[in-house]
């Protein structure tokens, strides 16, 4: 055997092979990767058209359309009261946030104001839905870095916000649970016929105080389980840097715009639910790159329990439902009403003629324009990063392709 | 990283005041003039000043943030959904919404296009977001942008025939069974201490 394994070349000759190689420039064609149609079990159906160079991706495209529904087209067919179980659909991360807008615009058209123990129950729901889009930003986007433990803490976590939603509403994912003028008489609220039914569920409230308390703690464990991995931080720092004049000319919106240093929320700026009672935070970051598009909203998890605990210790008694009529007829104009989700700026800029429906129904969804940065952000990077930099911006297909 | 604390004070951010509210300026600013919106400030201009507007929307309003394109699609004669209520002109309202992200404020810009092959100015130049909100408006109402490097579909195959948000095109499920709408208003929940 030893004497197979006899070098049988001259040492200096092996010097001179290994100095050609170098010399030599490979001339290769682009290979042009395609990337998905993924399952929806990821964040929805996207494919992406790169060209690649080496390790390099070019010219990478985004395909869409996966996902869309026509929601603009079916809502001119419905009437107003059957509109928010479409839109509830749009972000199925955080479909109760989704309602909200749409309400208010229907409501400040109606001239209905709803009674503050409603806009309460309202603003508190809204948060929690924020705190599950989070959570599930937390648990999956360390997953796409290749860390899996975060997953189980933020799930466990966002399980328990869920829970709450569905003891309120009925639903984990689409509520249907606003009702133009206030909110549906909650379920499980006692054993009576369902007319008396007018008040949250017993016990919610505690309940509510107790699951924020865990949420904060959770967030604490999970910011010592990816702030010190130095892998995370290898992948985050520094990779997709999206600077403000770029983020704000795509219109890209919420989190993602945070993190590039515009302190922008638009619960300080628009008045659809009572926001300016509550003392929160608006976190910002500094270098917009992957890691603090991180966290920001692990911050904003800890913001938004914060807000969920002062609003339960300060809910106002009173009704849930102003007084509307038995048809719903919106009044003829035009009103466009924003609202800051989880995910960025939606919106609706409703037509109404005043119909039992809307003549035209635009929806303004944040992925929408989070995502048309894709092709600016991924340009020259490597290809590994893709995933890095896709994760970070944290969209859902269904708010893209509505 | 920072944390900066929110506003306590409520900002008119919306220009639903009075006097040289957000609309009236932006009306001024762009020579266009100011349009019917509740607690929204909407200003219309002329078609061939679409470019020209939404650029000093940008560099003189403060209004860099591009927030949506759209359009509507007016028209006496819908196939989907109810008739208007009082006679309109055929033709298509294409709609800008930009704001400011110091302020708040927010315009939506709006000009008309003619029924019959409606063209306007592509505003990619101005805003890169337009992008897509451009090619969406293209591909559901037909709506031509001069300009746009990559007129196609966002959506739909590219083989697809027809712009499904016009009032026009058929909703094909409501072509199987109408909906039995007006009947089917669901109840409201009785109001106050449940009587």
């Amino acid at each position: 055997m030893g004497e197979e394994l006899e070098m049988t070349v001259a040492p200096d000759m092996v010097r001179n092979l290994a100095g050609a190689a170098v010399s030599v420039e490979l001339e290769t064609p682009d290979m042009t990767l395609n990337i998905g149609p993924q399952h929806p079990s990821t964040h929805g159906v996207l494919r992406l058209v790169a060209k690649v160079d080496g390790e390099r991706a070019f010219d990478v495209q985004p395909v869409i359309g996966y996902m869309h529904r026509g929601y603009e087209k079916l809502s001119e067919v419905r009437t107003y009261p059957q509109i928010t179980a479409l839109i509830n659909r749009i972000d199925w991360v955080s479909g109760y946030a989704n309602e909200i807008p749409f309400i208010v615009a229907a409501e400040r058209l109606m001239g209905v104001e709803p009674p503050e123990r409603a806009q309460f129950i309202r603003l508190i729901l809204t948060e929690m839905a924020r705190i599950s889009s989070h959570l599930v930003f937390q648990a999956s986007y360390p997953l796409e870095l290749g860390a899996a433990t975060p997953l189980f803490f933020a799930l466990r976590d966002r399980e328990r916000v869920l829970d709450l939603i569905e003891m309120v509403t009925g639903g984990r994912f689409h509520p249907n649970f606003n009702r133009i003028g206030g909110v549906k008489p909650a379920v499980g609220a006692g054993p009576t016929t369902r007319k008396t039914i007018q008040d949250l569920p017993a016990g919610f409230l505690a309940e509510t105080r107790d699951a924020m308390d865990r949420v904060l703690s959770t967030a604490d464990q999970l910011e010592d389980l990816v702030a010190g991995n130095e892998i995370v931080l290898a992948r985050t720092k520094g990779i997709g840097i999206l600077p403000p004049e770029v983020a704000i000319a795509y219109g890209v919106s919420g989190p993602n715009l945070r993190a590039s240093g515009v302190g922008f929320d638009l619960r300080n700026v628009s008045d659809y639910l009572p926001y300016h009672l509550f003392d929160f935070q608006v976190p910002v970051g500094e270098a917009g790159d992957c890691w603090d598009r991180w966290w920001v909203r692990l911050e904003e998890i800890r913001q938004s329990a914060s807000i969920v605990r002062q609003a339960v210790d300060s809910i106002p008694s009173g009704p849930l439902q102003a007084k509307v009529p038995r048809i719903i007829k919106v009044p003829a104009g035009e009103i466009y009403v924003r609202a800051e989700n989880p995910k960025g700026e939606m919106g609706y800029y409703v037509v109404s003629d005043g119909g039992l429906g809307p003549y035209r129904l635009k929806i303004r969804s944040a992925s929408f324009s989070n995502i048309s940065i894709l092709r600016w952000a991924l340009e020259g990077t490597l290809v590994p990063d893709i995933i890095a930099i896709m994760g970070s911006l944290d969209f859902v297909l269904g708010d893209v392709d509505r | 990283m920072t944390l900066s604390p929110s506003d306590a004070e409520m900002t008119d951010a919306d220009g639903a005041g009075e006097g040289n509210s957000l609309v009236d300026r932006a009306a001024d600013a762009v020579g266009g003039v100011a349009l019917e919106a509740l607690e929204t400030a909407k200003v219309g201009v002329s078609a061939d000043r679409w470019t020209q507007t939404l650029r000093i929307a940008r560099d003189d309003l403060g209004l860099g943030f591009f927030s949506w394109l759209s359009a509507i699609h007016w028209t006496n004669d819908p196939q989907v959904g109810d008739s208007l209520s009082q006679e309109v002109t055929e033709r298509f309202e294409l709609l800008c919404a930009v704001s400011d992200v110091t302020s708040g404020e927010l315009v939506v810009f709006s000009t008309d296009l003619e029924a019959t092959a409606p063209t306007v100015d592509s505003l990619i130049e101005i805003y890169p977001g337009a992008d897509w909100h451009e090619r969406e408006a293209r591909e559901m109402f037909g709506i031509t942008f001069v300009g746009h490097p990559c007129p196609e579909n966002l959506y739909l195959p590219n083989e697809f025939a027809g712009n499904p948000l016009l009032k026009s095109f058929p909703l094909l499920s409501r072509e199987v069974k109408p909906w039995p709408g007006d009947v089917d208003v669901e109840e409201m929940p009785a109001v106050g201490g449940g009587t």
